[in-house]
């Protein structure tokens, strides 16, 4: 899983176990840390291994954080997840995260972190729901290795996917196309293209694409055409639990898979035809020779 | 979008993506895939033309190896989910037209360019090697196996190339120079788009 907006930091993880550790130990005194970060291997070096205890923090000061110490990313992550409850409310602005601040127990000031508030809530939300379709396919990827469940053709793989993901917009579909407007901002476009792409490629990664040539492009192309077309379709769909745009969804990925199938029964037929004439010009030519030597 | 004859695998192969530099990684294998899947294509060529040659069999030999390499890569690139280069039908054609307009020349000409294209991809080769070392010789250790596996295999290429006089094709040094320009700026283009 590739997480987009956040570069991953080694105090990101440090704070993640400094809070499962201060959950385990609640009363460990922390005078004697200093001691305890210096035996056991800082998780900087080998950030693939769990921290074995307290790191120290980005900021270089030594083992004496408070429990609740975090990075300022985390705590923006936090505050973010929070302002989403408002989003109904309030829409993707700077006031739904004053709120989520203030759920928090912080200053409404808090909203002041974020500079452009409404792209930043979005890019996050955008991002939160890419990890969690990401989640949901490698949990059902383990099923079938497992055994436990069957594995389904590629255009129910693709529709359950993209419908999965769509689902997580129907809280705030009211207020989605204000978020596409701003999602399609110049200065938003790097960030959100990346999201996206990323978000079709983990797509076709879990349906088991192989590819290696340039059939990798064409598969994501019309992927991301079935799911942007869908999404917008969802935005004007009024009927009981968005039928229409499930059927419409249907509907493009068969289409695509007839194209693609199409397109195999073409090329074949094209070879065979080239061979076909290849035949025929070598039959003519013997022929011709034949007729010429007598 | 998947047909008939699309390869679609069971279960996730990727390696374990933590800790890599996936900058160097994407691009190392991006190239390398470019590299071998044009070398195909050099060699599709002049078989095509010197097919039925006495350096036919010399040919088809050293063209078996580079499916190999090709084959190799493949998995590499599902494994650490790179993305290939778009110049893919690009190199296609151009690798082939290479190989065929080479082998044209002459059996001589065939293997000219068979040494100065070797030659840009041993070097290549030695130069990836040498990063990956300076990154972490431990971590990519099974990716500077292939590499370097790859590199001798290349070169012996290169030295076939040489055993069947390659350097008494006419204008061998502008033949080999013009060939080496064009692997240097098929590299620069396949790493970067």
């Amino acid at each position: 899983v590739r997480c987009q907006q956040y570069p991953p930091l080694r105090a990101l993880q440090a704070s993640a176990a400094l809070r499962a550790a201060s959950d385990e130990h609640k009363k460990e005194p922390w005078a004697s840390s200093p001691q305890q970060h210096f035996e056991s291997p800082p998780a900087g070096q080998q950030p693939e291994e769990k921290p074995q205890g307290p790191h120290p923090s980005y900021t270089g000061q030594g083992g004496q954080e408070s429990e609740d110490y975090e990075s300022e990313e985390q705590l923006q992550h936090r505050i973010l997840t929070a302002a989403l409850e408002f989003v109904p409310e309030h829409g993707w602005t700077a006031e739904a995260i004053a709120e989520g601040a203030k759920t928090l127990g912080l200053s409404v000031a808090a909203a002041g972190l974020f500079h452009s508030a409404g792209s930043e809530l979005i890019l996050h939300f955008v991002s939160d729901c890419n990890t969690k379709l990401s989640e949901l396919l490698k949990k059902e990827q383990k099923l079938v290795q497992l055994g436990e469940a069957e594995k389904k053709p590629i255009d129910e793989f693709l529709r359950d996917a993209v419908e999965a993901r769509l689902r997580m917009l129907i809280p705030y579909i009211e207020k989605w196309p204000q978020a596409l407007s701003v999602l399609l901002l110049p200065r938003n476009i790097p960030s959100s293209l990346n999201l996206l792409t990323s978000m079709i490629d983990d797509i076709w990664h879990y349906a088991g694409d192989q590819s290696t040539e340039f059939n990798w492009y064409t598969r994501r192309a019309v992927l991301t055409a079935i799911y942007n077309t869908t999404e917008l379709v969802m935005m004007q769909d009024s009927s009981p639990g968005f039928e229409d745009t499930w059927r419409f969804l249907e509907n493009r990925v068969a289409d695509a898979m007839t194209m693609s199938n199409t397109a195999t029964q073409v090329q074949s037929t094209g070879e065979a035809v080239v061979q076909g004439l290849m035949g025929a010009a070598v039959t003519v030519s013997n022929a011709a020779t034949s007729r010429a030597v007598r | 979008v998947p047909g008939a004859g699309a390869a679609l695998r069971p279960c996730s192969s990727r390696v374990a993506q933590d800790g890599i530099n996936r900058a160097v990684i994407d691009r190392i294998i991006r190239v390398d895939h470019a590299g071998e899947y044009g070398a195909n294509r050099i060699y599709a060529g002049q078989m095509a033309v010197l097919g039925r040659s006495s350096v036919g069999p010399v040919i088809q030999q050293m063209w078996n190896q580079e499916k190999k390499h090709l084959k190799k890569f493949n998995e590499l690139m599902v494994a650490y989910r790179v993305r290939p280069t778009v110049l893919l039908p690009f190199w296609n054609v151009a690798g082939f037209v290479l190989g065929a307009g080479s082998a044209l020349l002459g059996k001589k000409g065939a293997m000219a360019c068979t040494v100065a294209v070797e030659e840009s991809i041993s070097e290549h080769y030695n130069n990836q090697i040498r990063t990956l070392i300076e990154e972490d010789p431990e971590k990519y250790k099974e990716l500077l196996q292939v590499i370097k596996q790859f590199r001798d295999e290349e070169q012996e290429h290169h030295d076939i190339g040489l055993e069947h006089d390659a350097e008494a094709t006419p204008a061998y040094s502008v033949l080999k120079t013009a060939i080496q320009l064009g692997c240097k700026a098929a590299i620069y283009l396949s790493e970067r788009i």
